[in-house]
């Protein structure tokens, strides 16, 4: 079991101003909706495969969450090659054998469009799940203050990214719970497929609500809400670095706006 | 002096669960309320520290005065300045990923500045022992820490009361005997203590009065001696294996929590599975009930290798119970959830099913059928978790900490059902730290440490060894059952 949140750790991603990793992420959304090609969406999610790398995160590619991400993205690139049938004709899934077929045919814009929409899937999943691993909530939390962004609406964020890795090992609990019980998750029917989801979202979600009800009265007795300022302990900076990281994010964004306005029609021709 | 004078409390209009009640704590008095499952005791707690009626809806009347001023007075903010609660869970009043950012969360919504926060957060942790903690996460810390941490970030405002609800149902033995230590220390600084627990014998000895809440009126706790005491379901014959592991390990991620266990249980034994927070023991119950797979070694069960089992054949044999009683409930009427196994496993029949519902009366929730089982209190609850996974009689029961959050009649429910399991030929593994339980009702018990088992032998031996080793408190507790 791997767990999903914050890793500890003293890399320079680690190091960056928390609201400019947000701002970060957010542009490379937009950039790559902006410009959607395959190949740019490719060059960042490398970018993003070396962050994992650079902030000490294991990616553990072959296990649990990122498995699943992973073969969800084979999934949707295979059913793109299947209903995009124009373009230059590659070849067939399933060959012509005897009276059969062929069947299934493969184009060159259908593999285009597989990998545009599968990569931009890792993308958004794996730059998110780094965006995650490497911002300490509580000095995003500080850091978007600083925006003057309403510290109430900043800890719905704080409190999500601490519950993380607690409903990640609850979901662990209600599935062996359900094995106990010699309950095992069946999709034949629509019937059994809603027990299925009841059996796992009913007390996943009970137990949810009654976190919330626990933690509002915890937070209410430390004074949650006393004024409209409240005071830090951590705070977060901003140094050279961050200015140095922000040009560079910019520049990311202004030269995908150029590129879809064909300003570089000879770099495009490789992106 | 916090009191409460002349309190009734109904939610939605319905049955009032506390009636006219008068209570009071000084300063620098440790006051125990105990009761039955569902008497009261919380709802009490939360009064008193003002969140019924300010968050919570229902009917309130009577008041409740903090040093004289009553508490309608004062805003919740005010009011968590001069009482605060620590509720049952430590894991869900934790906001933040840092102790330091979790002690520090009350100071910096009042505004402190950075230097006064530090120097409160850094006498608070040092309040509970716990100054070595500053830098680590939240999530990585033991059922004692975060338990500790809580109390820490409640005592950082400097409140004159508090309130703890259960303070320790997560705890280990050597958890309680720290509480107890920081409990005595902040009694010393002049704080009145409400305790709220039902395990009496944990916290009798720093008691000044111990008060039980019944029927919603609070009287003195008498100690009931007419109750005849369970019938023990030690077994004087002991049978064949009916489980039994080779070298078992297994590792979450890089950190091996069960490191080559070798153990058998055979038919009429009860075992008692002690160890402290975090040395293996729900883990080894997870894959001696084949919910985890291993990661070295084999489990067999009834001579048949666990591997080679599917979910529903092992569920035949076997019922593990969990902790938390929120995981292991998934129908939508108590009546449906106590039926939930037989329909699994296609065991339904009329005999059954009459079966299942005088369980369900010995459980004492027969008259709740019709409810939803979300709805019942923590103790209905676990003893639904219970009464559930045994309906189809199975062999083994495997139950973590059953007793936590249960009264009298709840844990007589569930050594009775230990007793029907094991004398109907079959055997229990009981992960628990209550060493009266363990002397009297079990016939071996296993003590585990950093995922191995240290000692497995008669109870009163392993205990005895267990001081010997420095461990005296896992059996210093007194007799109050």
């Amino acid at each position: 079991m791997t767990r999903f949140g914050y890793v500890q750790n003293d890399s320079i991603l680690h190091r960056l101003n928390p609201t400019l990793k947000l701002f970060s992420l957010i542009v490379l959304m937009i950039g790559i909706v902006i410009y959607p090609s395959w190949r740019l969406s490719g060059l960042l999610l490398f970018g993003v495969v070396i962050g994992f790398w650079a902030a000490g995160v294991k990616l553990r590619l072959t296990k649990g969450r990122t498995k699943f991400v992973i073969l969800f993205s084979i999934l949707l690139f295979l059913v793109q090659i299947l209903v995009t049938t124009n373009g230059i004709l590659l070849g067939y899934i399933i060959p012509q054998i005897g009276p059969i077929g062929p069947l299934f045919s493969i184009t060159d814009f259908g593999v285009e469009r597989g990998l545009a929409i599968s990569i931009r899937f890792l993308l958004l999943i794996f730059s998110s799940m780094l965006f995650v691993s490497v911002t300490d909530p509580t000095l995003l939390a500080h850091s978007l203050t600083k925006l003057r962004i309403p510290y109430r609406y900043i800890f719905s964020l704080v409190i999500a990214l601490r519950f993380l890795p607690l409903f990640d090992l609850e979901n662990h609990a209600v599935r062996m719970s359900q094995r106990a019980r010699g309950i095992t998750p069946e999709v034949t029917g629509l019937r059994k497929i809603i027990t299925t989801i009841q059996y796992t979202f009913f007390p996943l979600l009970v137990s949810a609500l009654s976190r919330v009800d626990s933690l509002s009265m915890s937070m209410d007795g430390r004074g949650f809400g006393y004024s409209r300022d409240r005071s830090y302990l951590r705070k977060s900076e901003w140094k050279g670095r961050d200015t140095l990281f922000f040009i560079l994010t910019v520049c990311i964004l202004a030269f995908c706006i150029l590129l879809a306005m064909d300003y570089f029609p000879e770099i495009a021709i490789f992106l | 002096m916090l009191e409460a004078r002349n309190v009734t409390f109904s939610y939605d209009s319905g049955k009032r669960v506390l009636d006219s009640l008068d209570f009071r704590v000084k300063p620098g008095e440790i006051v125990v309320i105990t009761g039955p499952t569902g008497s009261g005791k919380s709802t009490l707690a939360k009064c008193l520290t003002g969140f019924i009626p300010t968050s919570i809806p229902g009917e309130f009347s009577g008041s409740v005065i903090i040093d004289e001023t009553e508490i309608s007075e004062l805003n919740l903010m005010e009011v968590a300045q001069q009482v605060a609660l620590v509720q049952q869970d430590p894991e869900s009043q934790v906001c933040t990923l840092q102790v330091s950012d979790e002690v520090a969360f009350g100071p910096e919504n009042y505004g402190h500045n950075q230097e006064e926060i530090q120097s409160m957060v850094d006498s608070s942790l040092k309040a509970v022992g716990s100054e070595h903690l500053t830098h680590r996460r939240t999530f990585e810390l033991s059922g004692g820490e975060k338990q500790r941490l809580i109390i820490a970030s409640m005592i950082v405002s400097q409140p004159n009361y508090l309130v703890l609800d259960e303070p320790t149902s997560s705890l280990d033995p050597t958890g309680v005997l720290q509480l107890r230590t920081i409990l005595e220390d902040l009694k010393k600084q002049n704080k009145g203590i409400v305790l709220i627990e039902h395990n009496l014998s944990a916290v009798l000895t720093i008691a000044d009065r111990v008060l039980v809440v019944e029927g919603g009126k609070i009287h003195p706790f008498e100690q009931k001696t007419d109750k005849k005491a369970t019938k023990s379901p030690k077994s004087e014959e002991i049978g064949d294996p009916i489980i039994s592991t080779q070298n078992l390990s297994f590792s979450y991620g890089n950190q091996r929590v069960v490191k080559e266990v070798n153990l058998s249980a055979h038919i009429g034994e009860v075992i008692a599975l002690m160890g402290s927070n975090g040395s293996g023991k729900t883990t080894l119950l997870g894959l001696l009930g084949g919910l985890l797979t291993p990661e070295t070694g084999s489990v067999h069960l009834t001579n048949k290798s666990l591997e080679s089992m599917n979910a529903k054949d092992i569920a035949r044999v076997t019922a593990t119970v969990f902790q938390n009683p929120n995981h292991q409930i998934f129908e939508r009427t108590v009546w449906k959830e106590q039926n939930l196994v037989l329909e699994s496993l296609g065991l339904t029949s009329s005999d059954t099913l009459q079966q299942s519902e005088a369980l369900l009366k010995r459980a004492g929730i027969e008259e709740m059928k019709d409810r939803n089982p979300f709805s019942l209190s923590h103790g209905q609850k676990r003893r639904l978790n219970v009464s559930s996974s045994i309906v189809h009689e199975p062999k083994l029961l495997l139950l973590d900490e059953p007793f936590i959050g249960q009264d009298w009649e709840g844990c007589e429910f569930i050594i009775d059902a230990v007793a029907k399991t094991v004398n109907g030929d079959g055997a229990a593994i009981i992960v628990t730290h209550d060493p009266v339980f363990v002397k009297e009702y079990c016939s071996r018990a296993i003590f585990m440490e950093d995922g191995k088992v240290l000692l497995d032998g008669e109870p009163s031996a392993v205990l005895e060894r267990l001081e010997s080793l420095g461990h005296e408190e896992y059996s210093m507790e007194v007799k109050l059952r």
